[in-house]
């Protein structure tokens, strides 16, 4: 079995569990079966595991890349704007989990479904941002 | 004797697999040819082929290395997009399935005029 596939293969096995991770968790907040505040907070926990695992396995493409031929990946033009929207996305996602971890007690009920509602947008864009940067590049 | 029979059916697997079979990634650019003078007024097309290898799974085509399209055609023709008049620089990189360079490429240079 060739290592640089294996590599690259589990990465986006990891990968894949992030975006499931940041868009589910925040489905399951923003309507959840039950509406109780410490279930709340494991979603957000998930939320910000997802985001960064995100981050993390991102960059590991780039890594192994860089590893076997010394090069990072190659990106056209459209490619590259849908990365920067996808860092955006993570950059925002990460942040606003953290802040609701911080203020989820403090914030009104609709503060708190906008935040979720947010995090449901950010996956979203992120995930289709995703499908431009892996046939545009 | 018999012994031998998994060991020769092992090499035989080894050496007639697929791999041992496969063609040397290359890339060809069949035309123009390398130092060409262009006419800046016509429709230019550099034609190519590509063997990626297995780790090959396309090809970037740059114009004075900026990445200008993705190819998923390992053999056809690219129509150049309008060029400045001078020397300008064409490559063809064989990029794995996370778009890397893999160090199989052709480049040339064209005199557009």
């Amino acid at each position: 079995m060739d290592l640089q596939n294996l590599a690259y293969a589990l990465t986006q096995l990891v990968h894949n569990f992030g975006a499931v991770a940041v868009v589910g968790g925040a489905l399951l907040g923003r309507w959840p079966l039950v509406a109780l505040p410490p279930i709340r907070r494991k979603l957000a926990w998930l939320v910000l595991a997802g985001w960064t695992i995100q981050v993390v396995s991102g960059a590991g493409f780039g890594t192994i890349s860089y590893a076997y031929y010394r090069q990072f990946p190659e990106l056209h033009d459209i490619a590259f704007v849908a990365l920067l929207v996808k860092v955006a996305c993570a950059i925002a996602g990460i942040s606003l989990s953290v802040a609701y971890l911080r203020f989820q007690y403090a914030w009104t009920e609709p503060r708190r479904e906008r935040v979720w509602s947010l995090l449901i947008l950010l996956g979203v864009t992120a995930l289709s941002a995703a499908a431009f940067l892996r046939w545009f590049a | 004797m018999n012994a031998f029979k998994p060991l020769t059916f092992l090499l035989l697997c080894l050496f007639l697999s697929p791999q041992a079979y496969a063609e040397e990634p290359s890339v060809r650019i069949l035309s123009p040819a390398d130092g060409a003078t262009l006419d800046l007024m016509a429709e230019n097309r550099v034609k190519y082929a590509v063997v990626p290898g297995p780790r090959g799974d396309h090809v970037h085509f740059y114009v004075d290395d900026d990445e200008v399209a993705v190819l998923r055609q390992l053999e056809g023709s690219y129509l150049l997009g309008s060029l400045l008049d001078g020397e300008h620089e064409l490559c063809i990189k064989v990029v794995n399935k996370n778009h890397t360079p893999i160090g199989i490429e052709k480049c040339i240079s064209v005199l557009m005029e």
